[in-house]
């Protein structure tokens, strides 16, 4: 199983099926891959404005509902000047 | 079975993965799972300028549900042995019913 | 014998082993390529393939004919396609 056991206690980056991106510590997840968040942000991208940071707290996250988790180097990440991207928001899943 | 065993034999080999949401995210493969969700370390999203969302991400774990194809190294492929095992599988299931 | 006769949908992509097929796949998408490998979710991968994507521009009121379809071409060496995504799989035309 391709766990995500590594990634337990780290910053992770998480991109939803409705395109949404979520920061956070991983707090747990299960074997359906529901996960649980800490201290989480939602990062909502815009072509005419920097990145704003929505503080979501402690949050659940369906399993389903996941695209992609991925480790975030929070070197990197502190070192990036959200306010100064713009981009697109990611497009939402369509089959 | 059959794929899940060809994305074994590719592990450590850079693939690129496209998901339904037009990210396209080159790494080398690390491991897959019978749902084929992937992990892919040492990440690079293509057109990073469109996608900056994941320029402080270095690895990932990826839901086979969101993939729409997966670039594979065409030299570590042996498509004979792909074409035996395919029709082995469907001679397999011929014979289940 | 069973094996050589189609006798159903499946049959006749087994057929298509090592041979160029067409893919019609969701979201306005095309491939052809060869045929290596499939499972019964209709899961393929493909070598030599080159892919056509469909745009439609144009507003939605627009007139049949007025809407411009832009058509994107790429190459790909090999290809894993995952079968949610497959309309048909057609065998190379025997012509």
């Amino acid at each position: 199983m391709s766990s995500l056991q590594g990634y337990v206690d780290r910053r992770v980056f998480l991109v939803l099926q409705d395109g949404r991106s979520i920061v956070g510590t991983l707090a747990g997840y299960d074997q359906k891959s529901n996960v649980v968040l800490s201290n989480s942000t939602e990062r909502v991208y815009s072509s005419d404005e920097g990145v704003e940071e929505i503080p979501l707290g402690l949050y659940l996250v369906k399993g389903d509902m996941i695209c992609l988790i991925g480790e975030v180097d929070e070197e990197a990440d502190q070192a990036l000047d959200l306010t100064t991207i713009r981009a697109e928001p990611l497009p939402p899943i369509r089959y | 079975m059959l794929i899940f065993s060809v994305f074994k034999t590719l592990t450590d080999q850079t693939v690129t993965v496209e998901l339904k949401n037009d990210l396209c995210i080159t790494g080398v493969l690390k491991s897959v799972d019978q749902f084929l969700n992937i992990r892919l370390d040492n990440i690079k999203v293509s057109d990073e300028g469109r996608h900056p969302h994941m320029m402080a991400v270095k690895n990932c774990f990826i839901r086979g549900s969101v993939v729409r194809y997966v670039q594979l190294p065409a030299d570590h492929v042996d498509t004979q042995l792909l074409e035996d095992a395919t029709r082995r599988e469907a001679q397999n299931q011929i014979k289940q019913r | 014998m069973a094996s050589l006769s189609i006798q159903e949908p499946f049959d006749l992509i087994r057929l298509s082993l090592s041979e160029r097929v067409f893919v019609k796949l969701r979201g306005d998408r095309q491939l052809s390529g060869i045929l290596h490998a499939y499972d019964g979710h209709m899961n393929l991968i493909l070598s030599d393939v080159e892919e056509t994507i469909m745009l439609v521009d144009g507003m939605d009121d627009a007139e049949p004919g007025q809407q411009v379809v832009n058509i994107a071409k790429r190459k790909m060496d090999m290809l894993f396609v995952r079968g949610d995504g497959v309309i048909l799989v057609s065998p190379p035309s025997r012509a």
